[in-house]
Order: structure tokens, then C-alpha cells, then sequence
């Protein structure tokens, strides 16, 4: 820091802070292309067999888990940087806040999820046939007590409550954060550090909730405490892995060139290296406690996903989501050359869908594995989904600046220097 | 400075008193051209590294190095300790788990890569490094307190003290001054040793008493620091026991249960009698052993009421015996157990007795395979020639001893080879009877020796039993050759060691002894072959 | 060159924008030395003195404890079937829990470049260290025969003939605490040297100068040095960080790969190493607020210190606070009877007063420091600390005592009782924790002095560059 003298911000209409047009230029392409892409897989999948409403409804919660978890782990890393007072992140928090208000199309991309509960019986959800207690032996009152929670109107309820909850957390630190764009007011980073504490607590609260309802109820007699915290692990991993990537697109398409440096990079590279470890504690730990347990209810979950073709996915898993990338983030010199963070980050993006796909799939597509076909179903369903929502978050950031331009620390976030 | 001139330089000194001074004073010096200089600072200054032009340090390889060795060294010894030199298997996980070994790999990652960091730092740092010449002028004390001092090494290739001191002086500085020798006294002070003498000799001395105590030899009776951990209070299995009512220190087994596996509906098979052919002659007596075998035993109506008819003349005549298992050694369960019978048929010897009117079964209801009678001979061998010997003529190592030690009370076990025990006299199922229940001295074995087994062991008796009387006939033509050339060769070598012992005992009498020992295990294999022939 | 930064200022308050100072008052390099240096130089107080000899009389009880236990055997413990882990093994987790906080300042708060660390670190570490010696001296004592612990280290045995068996999680224990042990006295050890340095440098007297001589190594203050030392601390902070993760998962281990109703849940471990540094961060106010007072370091350990630390035991609590409510929803979702029994018996079975205990302590009373004026009154968050203190021992004898009395086979129940060598044996752990600490607040620099320093110089640079 002794012989850094901390360049002055530029102004707050720089055109370094506004969205390329060569990418805002994209998002209506992204929108329509995605949306078609995604109902063209949706389309794709439904015809892969006996089992192709179920397989198709898997497909489509895969994609939509996937980004969820992103577009949850950029609101939990807005809310994280509130509450710590962080200074060193200013010039990417915009991306990750833009990110967060995706929740918006998220809640409406979740109405199928919602209503394929009233459209058959156990197209997604297996508790939503009444025969599934009955036909798996299930005990009666067991059953009775199950569906209690496992309840149509009570779950719709839930997912409307989680989404509506985050909704309000994202459009608070959206509007503030732009609004402090053409004000400067330090009051409002204030107000935003103190609403950040209750926040993260209902952040907590919902997401762990979310996960065991929209994923863990896929397998309804299997349950494990760790859930919310694994699926948070790779959200929160998925969040860094974005940010990375956005900000690598952005400074070669022109935007931010002086503020977001080699040392942001740096230390993006750090976190994703840290997030890559705790994703493998966190779901090494609850493997190795219902494998050590080995109690029938448990182990059900590991016992389909190591068999056949999901045993391979699990070696990938373990192989290529945490030994490849912990090596290749380990060094300080991959995580100094922004091109190979924002590679890492993609390579990253990707495993974490093989891991949300390894979640879904074997418990909601039972029976129906779906061959290539259904492996390019579900690409298709999530590439198009990803494209759509990238569309409208490039719409909402040609409106905004893609930096918080006016944000006190801003200088500080410019000026910041790895030891 | 003068006063210096005498003694080595080793470099030029300055001071300063805050980072930006001394910052910059080292880009001064290293625009300079000076490349052995260091900066001497109370905390880690940052960009001194870029203002001297100091070189990135490998510290890092060391500890992947390190951690990589942990690693390798965690995986290596629990596959090795756990799964090759001593192989158990634990709560039924595999030999090599994987899962189970990621926490110990992890740890000793951990541990060796910050051993790595530890002592990679101070090895590269050249510390600990007690006597350093810059610590010779005493206004250096305060680098740790709040000073900066930039120094220039003589060894540099471009240095002139008059140089160097000029161009530290005018940087924003106070004070120059030359790094000379130390020349304050090397020894260290004795004192140090004689406490460091000291706790090592101390911290000998219980070392040397465990050695000592370790290879020396005593006529006292040992120690005993924790009385009760060196003998156990626990009870022995027939031991007196002033808990339990019975005086019994063994727990019979609990009424109305039966032993894990021992639940079985062929009761002929538990009991080595026709029990068709038993509820025909004696109905009470039958009942009581399906009531042993299976106490469910009551569920049909019909023999419920049988059974509580003729409970009350039962309990009045034999006590509470009735109860199944375990105590067979009192009361009715004794007549139970057929033993009775045969104790009393063993002592009548000859012909099957008119008192014997249970109706054996008279062949063995295992199907006689290799694998079964290789069964009964490990079972033999492990329970029952410690008495009987291993080739059953009753010469079994307890037997032996006893009689060397003359034991008052023994009786000695039979032998196997008589013919009242031959299957025509004795039938299969009257001999699993004896190995279950007992007779005489002898105990059961039902409790210690599955049935399954016990019919292995019957087997294996009826085969022992044979070899004693097989002719040569009974051996397959192709064998038979062979057979007699190895009778023939084993013959011979046993004259040849008579002969080699009778003379060895004339020459040494002090010897004989030892070698006699071996010699009857020698003999005793081809001891059936010799009859035989 | 001194900053004119008020005495009283609050601290706790941040413009956005500006970072508040973490050393106040008109304080330069030399003041801090000062300040650092005279706790160890002057004469022991009548409260120290008085604290070490009440201190020490409780260390000598804990090993009378500890004799009449060898002697007798363990049977002196309340340890009775079905409850053969009592007290001794919530006294263990107790004290792991607590020695998190230290490694936690001193590695993960350095990795997130929390510089207020500095000034709160090496204390920190130091009570991480007693406590583990204090957590260590339980399972040691637990095996039964103590003087044959070292069977549990995989050597060669002539005796034995065999290994230890690795896949117990007792076993991984073993390594997870012993390597804890190890790296937090290096990482401790190592931070200390340059300051033992500035002890060397000012000691008069010749014994204490050689003494402190040997412990510096010969630390120099070279840049070259200083430049592989920041390496080599970076490094080892990059290993105990994940390190101070895995002691508490793996003691969560210990119970959660078992299949005891109320231990096998897959939550455990990040739910123990949140109330591992829960406990930790409370132990570490509890005694840093009467230390500050007593040692004259308030200049040092501010109120922002606190209130930051607070903060983060606010955070801790609520987590433990959703993993217990989720652990319970889970019992109930899960819809296993005895998960669903061990829960219920938790909270409202014979040991009610104890769960009950630890919720009001461990979640109700943390939810106090979201109030400021709480967080930076001393006196008041010193109480809700040792609340919480009270609070994580009953967590742990919650989960060992609730659980193990009541398991599967209902006709092994029972109630489980302490004896007075139980009560004695936890009070003497105190006595061995503080005699140590007492100990090390004489004999060793209790602040980081290079690097407060070092956060100096940063305050100063700022002052000069960056806002005028």
C-alpha cells in the first residue's frame, strides 16, 4: 500500500461505468433465444419416454435449482459485504447486485414447479401421488404426519413466502445502492449495513427451508439436517464463479477497465478456491455420516446415486468439482491472471450444474434416465434459462450503471491491494 | 568511528525513524546500484520488498512438498496398519475405507505442510542465529521498539565505505554508523551449563529406571500399584458367586429362551433321538424335550391342556428341574437329557439294555461329505482330544498331565476304540447325546458346539472308529500300492530311529531325554496303518 | 507524526468511507511498546497475585482429582451405563469449543484481512493453547488407564502387536486434536517471536535478556526475514483455518457417525464449529475485558474491538440457534420415532432444565448484542458472555447426557448424576486454564506489537495521503 497513491474515482458518468452496447445490444436475442432454447428442451425431454412428464418436470427444476442458487448466492454476498463493511468489493458488488433482483423472473419461472402440483398426480413431487405411502410401505401414520408438511396448498404457500422474502431483500439493497448512484448519500450505506444483520438471518432461514422443500422432498422419506448448507455451499460458490466471469465480459467489452484490477481477481480466485473447499467439506461431511451411520432411511439417497451411470457422476463430482479445480485455484499465479480466474469460474459454473443435476435427477426421474437425449434436454432447458435471465439482467443494467459509481468506498475498493 | 578501524567492517548502518524515510533512503540505494542491502524494521514494512529489490521467497514449494508427504504418509499408513499388516474389520466397513481414512490424511496434511512453514521459514531465515554483528552497537535495540535501520553489506561489489556513508547520509537520517565485529566474549556463561547439566542428568534418571527395571531380574513378587486392575474381581465361569441365590457365579439361561441359532424345528436333529418313535413310548417325556428345543411350545390347545395336566404331578415329584436348559445336572432335566440312560447303559457295558428304551437314531442325519468330516476332525481337535487324544484312545494332554501329577479325583476318559461304542452297540444318536448332555466327568457340550457341528464330530468318531479296524481290502486298488509302499517306508524309518536312539542312549544318557519327547507324535500317525496291515 | 485521535472517542462509529482507527489516543510506535511492554516489566499487582494463588489452588486440587481418580479408577465419575460419557466428555468438548476462538482471530480473520485482529490475537491464541491443554487432560483421564494413553499413537508396539484402528472417529480425534495442539503452539509461538525480540532488546537484566535471547532465535527485524515470515504466517494461517474447521467437525464426528437418536444428524458439523467459536469468542471477551481494565491496554483493545466481536457472537449464536430449530424440524420431518422421542425427551423429558437452560443462553441471550448501547457497555456484554459460557457447557451435556440416558433400549435408562470429583474436575480445569493464562500475561507479550504497529503506520498513511 506505502507506494500505491490511490487514483481519485473517476466521475460518476464515465462512460466506464455504463453496460456496453455491444452487450446490451444482446439482450433481447438472449431473451427470446433463451426462452425458445429452454421450452425446446422442455419440449425435448417430455418425449423421451413412458416416464417423459416426470423427466421433463425434473429437467425444468434442475435448471431452475441451478439458477436459483445463483442468483441467491449473489444476494447472500451483497447482504455478507453490508454486514462486514466491506471495502475491497465495491467495484463487483453491482454485478452481484444485479444479479439478486433475478429472483423477480425467478418466482415466475417457478410457477410450472408450483403447478405441477395441480396438474397430476406426482409429476414432480412423488408425495403428491396419495397411493406413494401405500405403495412403499409406508407406515399409515408415518404418512399422515409426513403430509402435514408435504402439503399442496401449504407448500405453494412456503415457495410464494421464500420468494417474496428474498424479493423484498433484493429490490431494498437494489433500489438503495441505486439511488446512492446519483445521490452519494452516505446515509443510505448506512441504512443498508443496519437492515444487513436481520437480513442475512432471514437469508439463512429461507434458503435452508427452500432446499429441503423444492429438493430434498423429491426423495420424502429421506432427510438430512446438512441439506441447506450443502445447497448453500455450491450456491455461494456459484455467486463468486459469476461475478468473476461478468466482470472478466465486462472489462474486455469496455466497461471498468481501471477499477476492477488484478487484485480483485486475486482475490476472487481466493474466495472461489475457499468456496471450492467448503463445498467438499460440507458434502464430504454428510456423506461420511450416513455412510459411517449406514441407517437404511439415509443411506437410500447415496445408495441410487452410486449405482450405474449416477456412480460415475458421483466420481466426477469428487474428481472434477473438487480435486481438479482445488489444484488448478491453489496458486497464487493462476488467481493473479484474471483470464484463468474467469476460466476456472466457468469450468466451475458448469460442474455446479452436474452437481444440482445430481441432487434432482436420480430421485425426480425415476425409471427414466433419458438417454443422450435426455442429457441434451436438460442442457437445453438450462442453457436457455441462463440465457434468459443474463438477457433481462443486461436490460436492467443498460438502465443502471454496472458500478456503484457514488458508493463512499468505492475509492478504497479501486485503491485495494493484496498483501 | 575511528576507534572502529581496527576491526572487520561487515557493512554501513543508518537510521531512521519512520517507514516513508526509510522507503524512501532504500529507493535511493538501490537506484544506487546496491544489491546486498537490507532494511532492518520493528514491524514488516509493505513494497520494502519491491524499494530493495528483494526476490520472492520458495517457501511456498516447501510446503506443498511438505503437505504432499502428509498426505501420502496418512494414506499410506492406515492402508498398510489397517488393512494389510493387521487386517480387522470394524462396524462391517471395508478394509481400505476411504471415507473412514480422509480425516487423519487431512490432519497430517495440515501438520506436516505448517511444519513445512515453521521450519522452512527459520531455515531459510538462517535463524536461530544467536550472535549477529548488527546487534553489536546498542542503539539497534530500539529496531524492535520503533527505529528503522537501512544497512549496507561490505560485501556488496560495489562498495566504498566513504561511498556508502555518504550516500546514507544524505538520506533523511541522523545517524551512520559502521556495523563492525562483535567483540564481546563467545563463552557462554557456566552457570547455563550446570542447570543445563542438571536437567538433563534429572531427566534421566527415570529413563534409567525403567531400563534398569526392564532388563534386570528380581526374587521379590512385583508390585502391584492398582491391586484390583492386576487381579479382577470378576468371577470365573464355575466359580462360587454369594450374588445369586443358587450360589452360581453362571447364569443359566434365561427360562423360555433359546440360544441365537440353536431354534430349531427338527428336533430330532437337536436331540439325536426318534422322537416319533419317543412320543409312541414316552409321551411326558417327549414333551419336555419339545418344550426344551421350542419353548413356543404350547400353541396347540390339545397339548396346552395336556401339558397343564400333567405339569403338577411333574413339578411335585422333580422341582423346578422342569425348566428347560442349563440345568441339566439336577433333577428332572437330567432325565431329560439321555445321558441318564446311557450313563446307566455304560455301566451294564455289553448288549444294549432293556433299560435303554429310547429309540436313537441310528445313523448320523448329516449327509456324509469330505467337507463334513473335515468339520468334524477341527472340531475334534479343538474340543475333544484335549481328553479323548487325537487319535481317541484316551491319551489326550489332559490326561497325560493328570496322571503325571496324579490327580486324585480324575476319572480317565474312555477310550473310543472299544466296542460298546461301536455304532452296532452305541447309536449315532446316542453318542450326539453324550457329546450334547455329558456323562459321567465328562460335560455337555450343547452349549459350546453348534448341533450341526456335534453330528460332525459323531462322524468323525464313526471314521476314527474305523481306521482301528479297516483291512487293506477296504482301500481302493489304485491306492492300495501306494499305501503299502508308504507303510513299508515309515516302518523303516521308525527301526531306523529305534535303532539310532538305542544307540544314542548307550553313548549319552544325559541326552535321551530330550529326544525321547518328540518320538511319540512320531509314532502315533502311522499307528492305525500298522494295524491295518 | 502522532495522530491527535481523542482519548474517549467512540471508535465503534464508522463514517463510510473512513475507516475508524483501531489504536487510540496520541499513541507512536514507541507507546505501543510501552504500553505492551510494561505488563510483563513491573512488579505483579495484588489482583494478580491474588487471582494466581486462588488460580493455582484449584490447579493443585484438579491434580489431586486426577490422582484419586487413577488411584481409585474411574468409577468415582457419576459415569454409570447407559451414561458412560458424563461429565468428562462434556468438559472435553467444552474446552475444545473454547480454544477456537484464537486460531480463529489469528487464521481466518487474518485471511479476511479483519485488521482489528491484531490487538486481540495473541491473547486469543494463548487461551486457545490452555484450553486445549485443559480439553486434552479429559480424554486423557477418560481412557482409564491414563499412563497407557500413548497406546492411542500408531507406534510399533512390542506389547501390542497391532495398530490403532483408524476408522473410528475417536481415533481421528486423537490426530485432529493433537495436530490442533501442535500447529496453534507454532502459529502462537511464531507470532511471538518478534515481539520476545522487543523483550530481549529492553530487558536490563542479564538472565532475562539471555532467556528471552534463546526464545527470540535472533530475530533481527531484517526485511528479508520479515518478508519469509509473512510468507510463512500467511501460509500457516492458510492451514489453520481449515484446520480449526475440521477439530470441532471431527469432535462432531465423535458423535454424529454413531447411530445414538439425537447424534446422528447430518447438521453437526458446521452446527459444532459455530458454537465452537461461539463458546470461544465468549471465553475470549469474558477474560479480555477485565484484562484491559487491569493491564491499562484500553488505547489497544478498543470498544470497536468489542463491539465487533460481539457481533460476531451474535452471528455464531443464531446459527447455533437455526441448526437447533432445524434439527428439531428435521426429527419431526424425518419421522423416525426415536429421533422423534430423543428431541422431545431434549425438551421436555428429566433433563428440561437443562435444554431450557441452554436456549435461554446460547440463543435468547446473544439476541441482546443487536443493541449498540449492549455491545459496547463492557461490564454488560462480560455478563452475557458468561451466560453464554453457561450456555455452550449445557449444550454439550444436552447432547452427550439427554441422548446416551435415554437410547434405544428402554430398560437401560436412567438419570444421570455427577459426583463431587465430576464438579471438582471442571472447576479444576478453570484453575489450570487461568493458572496458565495468569502465567502468560507475565511472562509474554500480550499484544501483537509488531503488528499493531504495523496497523499504525496504516492509520498514519491514511492520515497523510488519503483524506487531505
Amino acid at each position: 500500500m506505502s507506494e500505491h497513491s490511490s487514483p481519485a474515482p473517476k466521475s460518476a458518468d464515465d462512460p466506464a461505468f455504463t453496460l456496453p452496447a455491444s452487450l446490451a445490444a444482446l439482450r433481447l436475442p438472449l431473451c427470446g433465444g433463451g426462452l425458445g432454447v429452454m421450452l425446446l428442451g422442455w419440449w425435448l425431454a417430455r418425449g423421451v419416454g413412458e416416464y417423459g412428464d416426470n423427466f421433463a418436470m425434473s429437467v425444468y427444476l434442475t435448471a431452475a435449482v441451478y439458477c436459483t442458487t445463483i442468483v441467491l448466492g449473489s444476494l447472500f454476498f451483497v447482504i455478507i459485504q453490508h454486514l462486514v463493511r466491506a471495502g475491497w468489493s465495491i467495484v463487483v458488488r453491482r454485478i452481484a447486485e444485479l444479479a439478486m433482483v433475478m429472483i423477480i423472473p425467478m418466482a415466475i419461472l417457478f410457477i410450472p414447479v408450483v403447478g405441477s402440483l395441480w396438474m397430476g398426480e406426482g409429476i414432480l413431487y412423488k408425495w403428491d401421488n396419495p397411493g406413494y405411502g401405500a405403495e412403499h410401505g409406508i407406515p399409515e401414520e408415518v404418512w399422515t404426519e409426513k403430509l402435514r408438511w408435504l402439503d399442496e396448498g401449504w407448500f405453494a404457500a412456503r415457495t410464494v413466502g421464500y420468494f417474496t422474502v428474498w424479493t423484498l431483500l433484493a429490490l431494498f439493497f437494489f433500489k438503495n445502492s441505486v439511488r446512492q448512484d446519483q445521490t452519494g448519500d452516505k446515509a443510505i450505506t448506512d441504512k443498508m449495513q443496519y437492515w444487513s444483520g436481520p437480513a442475512v438471518m432471514l437469508f439463512a432461514g429461507t434458503t435452508t427451508f427452500a432446499a429441503f422443500d423444492w429438493v430434498m422432498s423429491l426423495a420424502p422419506m429421506w432427510f438430512s439436517t446438512m441439506f441447506g448448507v450443502y445447497l448453500f455451499a455450491g450456491s455461494i460458490l456459484g455467486a463468486h464463479c459469476l461475478l468473476a466471469v461478468a466482470s472478466f465480459v465486462l472489462q474486455k467489452t469496455g466497461a471498468m477497465r481501471d477499477e476492477v484490477t488484478v487484485e480483485h481477481y486475486h482475490d476472487l480466485g481466493k474466495l472461489i478456491f475457499g468456496f471450492v473447499f467448503f463445498w467438499t467439506y460440507i458434502s464430504f461431511s454428510q456423506y461420511l455420516l450416513i455412510w459411517y451411520g449406514n441407517i437404511p432411511e439415509e443411506t437410500e439417497w447415496f445408495y441410487v446415486r452410486q449405482l450405474g451411470t449416477w456412480g460415475g457422476v458421483a466420481l466426477v463430482l469428487i474428481f472434477l468439482h473438487w480435486m481438479l479445480p482445488f489444484a488448478g485455484t491453489m496458486s497464487r499465479h493462476v488467481r493473479r491472471k484474471p483470464a484463468l480466474v474467469c476460466g476456472w469460474a466457468v469450468y466451475l459454473l458448469i460442474m455446479h450444474y452436474v452437481d444440482v443435476y445430481f441432487m434432482i435427477m436420480p430421485a425426480a426421474a425415476e425409471g427414466a434416465a433419458g438417454g443422450a437425449n435426455g442429457v441434451i434436454a436438460s442442457i437445453l432447458c438450462v442453457v436457455g434459462m441462463v440465457s434468459l435471465l443474463t438477457g433481462l439482467a443486461l436490460g436492467l443494467a443498460r438502465q443502471t450503471k454496472v458500478v456503484a459509481v457514488q458508493d463512499p468506498r468505492l475509492g478504497e475498493s479501486i485503491a485495494f491491494e493484496n498483501i | 568511528m575511528s576507534e572502529n578501524n581496527e576491526k572487520k567492517v561487515h557493512g554501513v548502518m543508518a537510521e531512521y525513524t519512520s517507514v516513508d524515510t526509510l522507503l524512501d533512503a532504500c529507493r535511493r540505494v538501490r537506484d544506487a546500484g546496491y544489491e546486498k542491502t537490507d532494511a532492518f524494521t520493528p514491524f514488516p514494512v509493505h513494497g520494502i520488498d519491491k524499494a530493495l529489490g528483494i526476490k520472492p521467497t520458495i517457501l511456498p514449494w516447501i510446503v506443498l512438498g511438505a503437505g504432499l508427504t502428509g498426505t501420502a504418509t496418512a494414506l499410506v499408513m492406515q492402508v498398510w496398519m489397517n488393512a494389510i499388516d493387521y487386517p480387522y474389520i470394524i462396524s462391517g466397513k471395508p478394509f481400505i475405507s476411504l471415507p473412514a481414512f480422509m480425516p487423519v490424511a487431512f490432519e497430517l496434511t495440515v501438520l506436516f505442510s505448517s511444519f513445512g512453514a515453521f521450519f522452512g521459514m527459520w531455515a531459510l531465515n538462517g535463524l536461530p542465529k544467536f550472535s549477529n554483528p548488527v546487534f553489536t552497537d546498542p542503539r539497534f535495540d530500539r529496531v524492535t521498539d520503533d527505529r528503522f535501520f537501512l544497512y549496507i553489506d561490505s560485501k556488496d561489489g560495489q562498495f566504498q565505505r566513504a561511498d556508502v556513508e555518504k550516500i546514507l547520509g544524505d538520506t533523511d537520517t541522523d545517524y551512520v554508523q559502521t556495523v563492525v565485529d562483535d567483540d564481546s566474549s563467545d563463552k557462554v556463561p557456566k552457570p547455563f551449563f550446570m542447570i543445563w547439566g542438571l536437567v538433563v542428568g534429572l531427566s534421566m534418571v527415570p529413563l534409567l529406571i525403567v531400563l534398569k527395571m526392564r532388563v534386570s531380574h528380581s526374587s521379590q513378587p512385583r508390585f502391584h500399584v492398582f491391586y484390583d486392575m492386576d487381579f479382577s474381581p470378576a468371577k470365573g465361569a464355575q466359580q462360587y458367586s454369594t450374588l445369586f441365590r443358587d450360589g452360581r457365579s453362571m447364569r443359566p439361561d434365561v427360562p423360555g429362551t433359546v440360544a441365537r441359532g440353536e431354534m430349531q424345528a427338527d428336533l430330532d436333529f437337536m436331540t439325536g433321538i426318534d422322537m416319533d418313535a419317543l412320543s409312541m413310548i414316552d409321551q411326558p417325556r417327549a414333551e419336555r424335550l419339545v418344550r426344551k428345543f421350542n419353548p413356543l411350545y404350547v400353541a396347540d390347545a390339545q397339548a396346552e391342556q395336556e401339558a397343564t395336566a400333567e405339569a403338577e404331578p411333574q413339578q411335585a415329584g422333580s422341582g423346578d428341574g422342569d425348566e428347560p436348559g442349563g440345568e441339566t445336572t439336577s433333577g428332572d432335566a437330567a432325565a431329560d437329557s439321555p445321558a441318564t440312560d446311557s450313563d446307566a447303559n455304560e455301566k451294564a457295558e455289553a448288549e444294549p439294555s432293556v433299560m435303554d428304551t429310547t429309540p436313537w437314531l441310528g445313523k448320523n442325519p448329516l449327509v456324509l461329505t469330505e467337507e463334513v468330516l473335515e468339520n468334524g476332525r477341527k472340531n475334534f481337535g479343538i474340543y475333544c482330544s484335549v481328553c479323548h487324544g487325537m487319535n481317541g484312545y484316551g491319551n489326550g494332554l489332559v490326561n497325560v498331565r493328570a496322571q503325571k501329577i496324579l490327580a486324585q479325583t480324575w476319572v480317565p476318559p474312555s477310550s473310543l476304540h472299544q466296542d460298546t461304542l461301536y455304532a452296532d452297540k452305541y447309536p449315532d444318536g446316542k453318542l450326539f447325546s453324550t457329546i450334547s448332555n455329558g456323562i459321567r466327568k465328562m460335560p455337555g457340550y450343547s452349549g459350546q458346539i453348534k448341533a450341526r457341528d456335534r453330528w460332525a464330530i459323531v462322524a468323525y468318531v464313526r471314521a476314527l472308529q474305523l481306521s482301528q479296524n479297516a483291512s487293506i481290502d477296504q482301500i481302493d486298488e489304485g491306492q492300495r500300492e501306494s499305501l503299502l509302499q508308504e507303510q513299508a517306508a515309515v516302518k523303516k524309518t521308525i527301526m531306523e530311529q529305534a535303532e539310532a536312539e538305542a544307540a544314542k542312549a548307550k553313548t549319552k544318557t544325559s541326552e535321551s531325554e530330550d529326544d525321547a519327547a518328540p518320538e511319540p507324535e512320531k509314532d502315533s500317525a502311522p499307528a492305525p496303518e500298522k494295524d491295518s496291515a | 507524526m502522532s495522530l491527535a485521535i481523542p482519548n474517549g472517542l467512540d471508535n465503534s462509529v464508522e463514517q463510510p468511507g473512513e475507516r475508524a482507527p483501531l489504536v487510540l489516543g496520541d499513541t507512536t510506535y514507541h507507546d505501543i511498546t510501552e504500553a505492551v511492554c510494561q505488563v510483563a516489566e513491573r512488579k505483579p499487582s495484588a489482583g494478580w497475585v491474588f487471582g494466581f494463588l486462588i488460580s493455582f489452588a484449584l490447579l493443585q486440587w484438579l491434580g489431586i482429582c486426577i490422582l484419586y481418580l487413577i488411584y481409585t479408577g474411574v468409577g468415582v465419575w457419576g459415569n454409570q451405563s447407559p451414561v458412560f460419557w458424563g461429565w468428562p466428555i462434556v468438559n472435553f468438548v467444552f474446552w475444545v469449543g473454547i480454544g477456537h476462538a484464537g486460531t480463529l482471530i489469528s487464521a481466518i480473520l487474518f485471511l479476511f484481512r479483519q485488521e482489528w485482529r491484531t490487538s486481540i490475537n495473541r491473547a486469543a491464541e494463548a487461551m486457545t493453547i490452555f484450553a486445549v491443554a485443559c480439553a486434552g487432560t479429559f480424554p486423557g483421564i477418560h481412557v482409564g488407564r491414563a499412563w497407557l494413553a500413548f497406546w492411542l499413537a500408531p507406534y510399533p508396539s512390542l506389547n501390542l502387536w497391532m495398530w490403532p484402528q483408524f476408522r473410528s472417529p475417536l481415533l481421528w480425534d486423537v490426530f485432529a486434536v493433537s495436530t490442533y495442539g501442535t500447529v496453534s503452539l507454532l502459529f502462537w509461538y511464531m507470532g511471538m517471536v518478534p515481539d520476545l525480540a522487543t523483550f530481549r532488546d529492553r530487558s536490563t537484566n542479564k538472565w532475562r535478556r539471555m532467556a528471552y535471547g534463546l526464545l527470540s532465535l535472533g530475530w533481527s527485524g531484517s526485511s528479508r526475514h520479515w518478508m519469509r515470515y509473512e510468507k510463512a504466517y500467511a501460509l500457516l494461517a492458510a492451514f489453520a483455518a481449515p484446520l480449526v474447521l475440521s477439530v470441532h467437525t471431527i469432535v462432531s464426528f465423535d458423535f454424529a457417525v454413531s447411530q445414538v437418536p439425537g447424534w446422528h444428524t447430518t447438521i453437526f458439523p458446521p452446527y459444532f464449529v459455530a458454537g465452537a467459536i461461539f463458546s470461544g469468542f465468549a471465553m475470549v471477551l469474558t477474560l479480555m475485558i477485565p484484562a484491559r481494565t487491569m493491564l491499562g491496554l484500553e488505547k489497544l483493545i478498543t470498544i470497536r474491538h468489542l463491539d465487533n466481536m460481539c457481533k460476531i457472537i451474535l452471528a455464531t449464536g443464531s446459527i447455533v440457534g437455526l441448526a437447533y430449530g432445524t434439527e428439531f424440524f428435521i426429527a419431526w420431518y424425518g419421522q423416525v420415532q426415536e429421533e422423534k422421542f430423543a428431541f422431545t425427551n431434549r425438551a421436555f423429558g428429566p433433563y428440561w432444565w437443562a435444554y431450557w437452560t441452554m436456549v435461554t443462553c446460547n440463543v435468547i441471550s446473544p439476541q441482546l448484542f443487536w443493541f449498540k448501547k449492549l455491545r459496547t457497555t463492557p461490564w454488560i456484554i462480560v455478563l452475557i458472555c458468561i451466560f453464554v459460557n453457561i450456555g455452550m457447557w449445557f449444550e454439550r451435556f444436552v447432547i452427550v447426557v439427554t441422548s446416551l440416558s435415554r437410547d434405544y433400549l428402554p430398560s437401560a435408562w436412567s438419570y444421570f448424576t455427577p459426583t463431587w470429583v465430576d464438579v471438582s474436575m471442571l472447576i479444576g480445569s478453570f484453575g489450570l486454564f487461568f493458572t496458565l493464562f495468569l502465567l502468560f500475561c507475565r511472562l509474554m507479550p500480550v499484544i501483537n506489537m509488531a503488528e499493531t504497529k504495523s496497523t499504525l503506520a496504516k492509520q498514519y498513511h491514511m492520515t497523510q495521503h488519503g483524506d487531505h
